[in-house]
């Protein structure tokens, strides 16, 4: 009860809101391999991904927390100059394994702040992994140096929670030795030694975390065999691979420290996939997070799939735009363009729009309207390393072709490098993609919402056709896909589109006849 | 160093048996008792006094409720302390509450999985012989329809489990509710029609449901009822983090998913 009172005390100490001017955004150190999970009472890092609109998002929520819980984000991520210099071990603390199956969780709030003494067990901050809101608690006696995640922050487990200059704290092996998720004390400890076991699990004479438990049950071992380096004889995950080692099993497992935690859209996928293909860990499986674009995907797709789509498929002889493209070429103005087929999609693609703009249209599905858009703004779908993303060329109306291609070669730039801004990527009214750069000779692509329209083109094929005298002849020939929204769009107005569009392509002298 | 009043040889468990009592006082009460208080805890709620939005601590009302037919039927909408999902309760719900020391329960680790095992091997005896009871990933089914949903909070030194169960329920009201975008597999994307059941129709009667709740409880703990008076305090809100979301609050969250939707519609 005593101690429940004091408790009680400490967090009804109010605690001043520190000014915004103070917020700062600490960097991670994601080269370094976060220290072997460590229990509940370890902290979370915080990402240097900070979001700003996230700030203002979990403000009002945590504006709901009154007097016990003051921990706010300005708290959280305000530094504060050192008077005098740290002493004690800077330990990375991570965000331990909550449970089997939970592979991360949602930071609600912090109980501390950067700067801030702590104390051994001292409650840090809270989690939410699923139903449950976890509090973790600090296994050190010390100093918060660095808290690098903010509320609402997901953390994965094993990321660095925050950094903490512990007093008295051991070399980085054995600072595992406050392995137990829950700050149980030494009796506790004891006497939870010498309870009968959860089904499955033998808790006699063996302290550990379910995390170690769990990698030991990965090895085949039993984790009474494994003498353990912790306090009070726990067993570390140190001493679990130690001892797997001089059992000759498989040394490595991927551990989630290989689990890529990188900037948002990053994917290391040709290193991840390299490094299995080199030993026998290609047979484990790897855990991918998808963030950044690829996240973008998962939601943008999955609401494009609630529209009923129809797909439309033409043929479109491409010969004459050979023949162009090498003219341009040819008579090349700018030596540095590359002038390749797409610029002239795009470009007839905006002539045939001015004659049908409903497929240059967005739905509102609220108020059951269209909307006619008055730019020809079509985006461009480009596959990079980062991800799928479709930027778009602005008012391409009133482009050259030549504009065209220059804006379309500094966007595919920008891509590659992950500098598209969100100006590039928002606005789009209809998109084109070449997946047939790739490969492919149909496609069935999916809406980039809110547009009514998509476009896909496959592959330049020379194949045989029948030519106005009935003999056969070798013609490039590229089947094109349209993807439409069958609420907005029926298959009479794509077809009357497409003949259009096909007629400019495969007739550009036409281009001249219409274009302003 | 905390003394465990034990009884019997088993830890003790005091016992609140309420009625009608609305949500967020039991709510209230329930956090208070998990913060304030060393020792375990039931509480049973038979049934609340008017239907209630509660979701966990970091829901988003508009992603889990209807806020247009929330504003208009003026539905009250809380944000509870513990994690987990989006519930709506009324009359016909019964709550069962666990407060537990983390270590009430020998060998049982306060983790979330541990807990919602634990527990739910509870209620399998409970139930025994009146449905095909199962603990379908976090939920309480009988078959692959959910009567009971969990949520848990667990502290330094201590835990709550708390449960939800569908002894009956209007369908209408479930339609306030979105169909989550996080969702149990087993739910494999059913509307709340075909993933819901009633515990009525299985068990005979309420208080059979708490009378043998009551009972199987008594086989890890020495329980002793307490009498309500004893415990509700409805000016106490020192340790309340549950709230009810205020109708601006609502308002704004409607207002600002509206203009989300315009603006996807007429990006430019």
């Amino acid at each position: 009860m005593v101690m429940a009172l004091r408790r009680l005390c400490r967090y009804a100490r109010p605690r001043p809101p520190l000014p915004l001017a103070a917020i700062q955004s600490p960097r991670p150190s994601p080269e370094s391999a976060p220290p072997p999970l460590s229990g509940l009472s370890s902290l979370l890092p915080l990402s240097p991904l900070l979001r700003a609109d996230r700030t203002l998002a979990s403000s009002s929520l945590y504006s709901l927390f009154e007097g016990s819980y003051t921990a706010t984000r300005n708290r959280c991520l305000t530094t504060q100059a050192w008077v005098d210099a740290p002493t004690g071990e800077v330990v990375e603390v991570p965000l331990a394994q909550t449970g089997e199956g939970i592979a991360e969780c949602e930071l609600l709030k912090w109980f501390v702040k950067e700067g801030e003494e702590v104390e051994e067990f001292q409650p840090l901050c809270e989690v939410q992994s699923d139903k449950a809101t976890i509090e973790i608690t600090s296994r050190y006696k010390g100093k918060i140096l660095q808290i690098l995640f903010v509320p609402g922050d997901i953390v994965k487990v094993g990321e660095t929670l925050l950094k903490i200059i512990a007093e008295d704290a051991q070399s980085p092996l054995t600072s595992e030795c406050h392995e137990d998720a829950t700050s149980l004390n030494s009796d506790l400890c004891e006497s939870d030694s010498q309870r009968s076991s959860r089904k499955g699990e033998d808790f006699k004479g063996v302290l550990s975390t379910p995390f170690v438990r769990h990698l030991a049950k990965q090895y085949g071992l039993n984790i009474n065999d494994i003498q353990g380096t912790g306090i009070d004889g726990r067993v570390l995950k140190e001493d679990v691979l130690n001892y797997a080692a001089s059992k000759g099993i498989q040394e490595e497992r991927p551990s989630l420290s290989q689990v890529n935690v990188g900037e948002p859209g990053l994917l290391k996928e040709g290193k991840a996939f390299h490094m299995h293909m080199l030993d026998e860990k290609c047979y484990e499986d790897t855990t991918i997070p998808l963030r950044g674009f690829q996240r973008s995907m998962v939601k943008s797709m999955t609401m494009s799939a609630k529209v009923p789509h129809f797909h439309y498929l033409e043929e479109i002889n491409c010969d004459a735009l050979i023949e162009l493209k090498a003219a341009f070429q040819n008579e090349n103005t700018a030596p540095n363009v590359k002038h390749t087929f797409l610029p002239f999609f795009i470009k007839s693609l905006s002539m045939a729009l001015s004659k049908y703009p409903l497929l240059n249209s967005s739905f509102n599905e609220a108020t059951t309207e269209v909307i006619l858009k008055g730019c020809h703004n079509i985006g461009v779908a480009m596959a990079t390393t980062y991800g799928l993303v479709v930027p778009n060329i602005k008012k391409v109306q009133s482009l050259s072709i030549l504009e065209i291609t220059k804006e379309l070669s500094r966007l595919q730039q920008m891509a590659s490098n992950n500098k598209l801004s969100s100006e590039d990527i928002t606005g789009g009214t209809i998109t084109i993609s070449n997946i047939g750069a790739i490969g492919g000779k149909f496609g069935s692509p999916l809406l980039n919402l809110p547009e009514v329209a998509i476009i896909a083109i496959g592959r330049i094929q020379k194949l045989p056709r029948f030519d106005d005298d009935e003999i056969v002849y070798p013609a490039s020939v590229a089947n094109v896909t349209i993807g439409a929204d069958h609420r907005v769009v029926d298959g009479a107005t794509v077809a009357r589109f497409c003949n259009e569009w096909k007629l400019l392509v495969e007739k550009p002298e036409l281009l001249l006849l219409h274009m302003r | 160093m905390i003394l465990h009043r034990v009884r019997d040889g088993l830890p003790l468990m005091n016992l609140v048996s309420l009625r009608a009592v609305p949500i967020l006082q039991q709510l209230h009460l329930e956090e208070r008792l998990l913060r304030s208080s060393s020792d375990n805890w039931c509480i049973i709620n038979d049934g609340t006094n008017r239907p209630n939005i509660v979701m966990g601590i970091s829901g988003r009302p508009s992603e889990l409720i209807d806020l247009k037919s929330v504003l208009r039927d003026r539905v009250p909408v809380i944000r509870r302390f513990s994690g987990g999902g989006t519930v709506i309760v009324d009359d016909g719900t019964i709550f069962v509450t666990f407060i537990c020391n983390k270590d009430a329960i020998p060998g049982l680790q306060p983790y979330p999985h541990p807990l919602m095992s634990w527990t739910g091997q509870l209620y399998k005896d409970v139930l025994h012989g009146f449905g095909d009871f199962h603990l379908q990933e976090n939920d309480y089914a009988i078959g692959s329809r959910k009567f009971g949903g969990n949520a848990q909070s667990i502290t330094k030194n201590r835990w709550v489990h708390h449960t939800s169960f569908l002894w009956d329920y209007d369908i209408k009201n479930m339609e306030y509710l979105k169909i989550p975008s996080r969702a149990p597999k087993y739910r494999s994307a059913r509307p709340h029609v075909e993933f819901l059941c009633r515990m009525t129709e299985y068990v005979p009667s309420r208080s059979t449901f708490i009378e043998r709740t009551i009972a199987s409880l008594g086989n890890h703990f020495s329980v002793k009822p307490i009498h309500q008076d004893r415990v509700i305090d409805p000016s106490n809100t020192l340790h309340s983090s549950s709230k009810l979301l205020t109708r601006q609050e609502l308002e704004e969250a409607y207002s600002s998913l509206c203009e989300k939707l315009h603006i996807a519609a007429i990006s430019v």
